[in-house]
């Protein structure tokens, strides 16, 4: 074993160190084991569950009314971009199969400031995706509503608020006191969703093609195959892809941690990559851009509709409910993880991973996630929310691609990874490059305020953890 | 080698042993296993770290408790969300034969085995003989099924245990319902030793029968084990 830990936060605590022997099947410390019980079905749901539900039932619509059909490229460009950083993610994860994901890579390659940065953008930022699906479940609700007959009112704004904020407070109670099937619901609700979702795609492209139904309706005379509208796009959808990196908050509880945490986050990567390409094929043909600009963020009701009647319209709401319940549910779990590991490092105070008795779950860290997100959640600011979140995580991807090339450069004698990135410093060189790269493209309201809050967590560390080394350390 | 039995506790969540039981298991070696099923939003580490000690100074406990009746003892904590793939994965690397179901009882006097089905008689005969010893504890054979063939393999159990010296009674239950007919049994039993069987579609269903049996009898259940399928 190589070196510790050490240093203390300005309370005093020491990050929590000791020595563990990871196996296939547990993580073995001095006195306890900690059993791995996710199987590769059990990482693939977490990634899909937390990626699907934006990229399919929310940005059909925004993304279409940007650039029209030139959306399917955004959608691909960042799916590569996803990819390029969980390839990194998942040498270092299998070299580091612990819980924490990113934000541990990053401490212990590039030490505490950029790991402080990255442990408190990475909780940022998963409030900010949580908050974003949320207000997407809202939208969702109200469509729902409309599509059972309930009339929607003067202020439809307000009721998204309303039911986004109460999901919310809802998760968040739920998490709070135990669900203790979660996981098992999480598999099937995804497995229902693919396979709804492949059904419906299957039809929809047989019906672009001229096969089924009435001649396409949609257009592609406005189309916009520009380079700019294309990449500021993928910049907007980039949130569609955070999920791959939950995998890795879970990395701990994977069992054969070499072969299914790679497997779970490119293949989740690559799944969702496809069938948002082909969502948006399907979308963009049935609809103009003007049209799906109008729908806005519950366009694929509408596509829904026009394909298969009220019965499409049915689906896609209940897919959609689902969706985004699932891709909530699951950052809120991700972020009690994030927020547990950056306390378990004294970079925030002990308490905040304390667990609560009655219950036995962490109910500071929950609370830290479902407060925030509710306040969030209330502001219906879709493409902002979506951006910061992607503003943050994409300044973690940057490092963990960073982060994979320092270690390699240093090559600690425990680094014995299961699985390397093939082609030397290339994918994480490339993957840091557009992962910084996409941020320029967004909006300027979306990089200030991410920025303001990188700057608040860098502040953060000169008054909290200074004198914290983790660099290093396993 | 003497025989390993596996006992699994809920080991926070006020879960012990029964001094009957610990007396009953004192001619065997155990292993406590203090596990801690955790609900899904709460990381294994993080339960490990706030619960560590406690859970480390009752297995410490338990484990003094189960030498002081007689056998070799030791004890692992484990965290996990999976109880039964935590009992097999330390089953397997403990080397147990047996694991057992914790369940209230006094003094064991006697002990209702089932032999109905498809288990393995001769593995749980020898566990049998190796833990009643020469203590003065009964057995009483159990088994469903049609009458004949019932009878001659009940004959062929207890004669292998009367010759080792232990005092035999055999039943057998003709009819539809062989489980009723083994929890009708139990009231006179203290505890009872049964085979694992291989995973059926009333197991998928009702759960397993050994867990069953427990439930509904209250008191401890030692389950033979199925002799190890070779490493994969």
């Amino acid at each position: 074993m190589s070196a510790k830990p050490s240093g203390t936060n300005v309370e005093g605590d020491a990050p929590v160190a000791e020595s563990v022997v990871e196996t296939d099947e547990a993580t073995i410390t001095d006195d306890a084991e900690l059993e791995r019980t996710l199987g590769l079905a059990g990482g693939l749901a977490i990634g899909i569950g937390t990626m699907i539900g934006a990229g399919i039932f929310v940005f059909p619509g925004l993304a279409g009314a940007e650039v029209g059909t030139a959306a399917m490229a955004s959608f691909a460009l960042s799916g590569v971009i996803a990819l390029l950083v969980a390839l990194p993610t998942s040498e270092l994860a299998t070299a580091m199969p612990k819980s924490g994901g990113g934000y541990y890579f990053i401490s212990r390659g590039l030490g505490t400031l950029a790991g402080t940065v990255v442990g408190l953008s990475l909780w940022l930022g998963l409030v900010f995706a949580t908050a974003f699906y949320l207000v997407g479940l809202g939208f969702y609700a109200l469509d729902a509503l409309a599509v059972v007959g309930i009339s929607i009112g003067a202020n439809p704004g307000g009721i998204v608020s309303v039911l986004a904020v109460a999901s919310g407070a809802g998760f968040t109670v739920l998490n709070l006191t135990g669900t203790e099937n979660a996981a098992k619901l999480q598999n099937g609700i995804v497995a229902l969703l693919l396979s709804m979702l492949v059904a419906f795609l299957a039809f929809g492209l047989l019906d672009v093609f001229g096969v089924v139904g009435a001649e396409a309706t949609g257009g592609t005379e406005n189309d916009r195959w520009a380079a700019l509208p294309i990449l500021s796009t993928s910049a907007l959808v980039f949130t569609s892809y955070l999920g791959f990196a939950q995998v890795a908050t879970v990395a701990g509880e994977i069992k054969r941690p070499g072969r299914n945490l790679p497997l779970a986050m490119i293949g989740s990567v690559l799944i969702v990559t496809v069938m948002y390409v082909l969502t948006i094929l399907v979308a963009t043909s049935v609809f103009t851009r003007e049209q799906l600009g109008a729908f806005g963020e519950t366009a694929m009701v509408e596509i829904g509709r026009e394909l298969l009647g009220v019965g499409g319209a049915l689906v896609i709401v209940l897919g959609g409910l689902l969706a985004t319940m699932s891709s909530a549910n699951a950052s809120i779990l991700s972020t009690s993880r994030a927020i547990y590991g950056v306390s378990k490092d004294a970079l925030l105070p002990r308490w905040a991973g304390r667990i609560n008795l009655t219950y036995g779950t962490p109910h500071v860290a929950l609370g830290m996630a479902g407060g925030p997100v509710i306040v969030l959640a209330a502001t219906r600011e879709v493409q902002l929310l979506a951006e910061v979140a992607s503003f943050l995580h994409l300044i973690m991807y940057g490092l963990i691609c960073v982060a994979l090339v320092a270690i390699r450069r240093d090559e600690p004698e425990w680094y014995d990874p299961d699985f390397r990135v093939p082609g030397g410093p290339v994918v994480p060189v490339v993957g840091a490059a557009a992962s910084f790269g996409l941020i320029g493209f967004m909006n300027r309201l979306s990089i200030a305020v991410g920025a303001v809050l990188i700057l608040a967590a860098t502040g953060w560390y000169f008054y909290y953890a200074r004198d914290v080394s983790l660099k290093g350390a396993l | 080698m003497m025989t390993r039995v596996l006992v699994p506790v809920a080991v926070l969540d006020g879960g012990t042993v029964s001094p009957g039981l610990m007396n009953l298991l004192g001619t065997v070696d155990v292993t406590v296993l203090g596990y801690h099923v955790l609900p899904e939003q709460t990381p294994p580490d993080q339960a490990r770290l706030q619960y560590e000690d406690r859970a480390t100074s009752a297995l410490e406990d338990l484990s003094e408790e189960f030498r002081a009746a007689g056998g070799a003892a030791d004890h692992r904590l484990v965290f996990t969300r999976d109880r039964e793939q935590t009992v097999d994965r330390i089953a397997d690397e403990v080397g147990a034969d047996v694991r057992a179901i914790s369940g209230v009882t006094g003094d064991v006097d006697r002990l209702l085995v089932p032999l109905s089905g498809d288990v393995a008689v001769d593995r749980i005969l020898s566990f049998v003989t190796e833990l009643v010893g020469d203590r003065d504890i009964g057995v009483t054979l159990f088994l469903a099924g049609p009458a004949e063939a019932a009878t001659e393999r009940l004959d062929e159990a207890a004669a292998v245990l009367r010759g080792e010296g232990i005092d035999v009674e055999t039943r057998t239950a003709v009819g539809n319902a062989p489980f009723a007919a083994l929890i009708d049994e139990v009231p006179d039993h203290d505890a009872v030793i049964m085979g694992e069987r291989a995973p059926s579609l009333s197991s998928f269903v009702f759960g397993e029968e050994s867990e069953r049996v427990a439930s509904a009898s209250v008191g401890p259940v030692l389950v033979v084990r199925n002799a190890e399928t070779p490493a994969e």
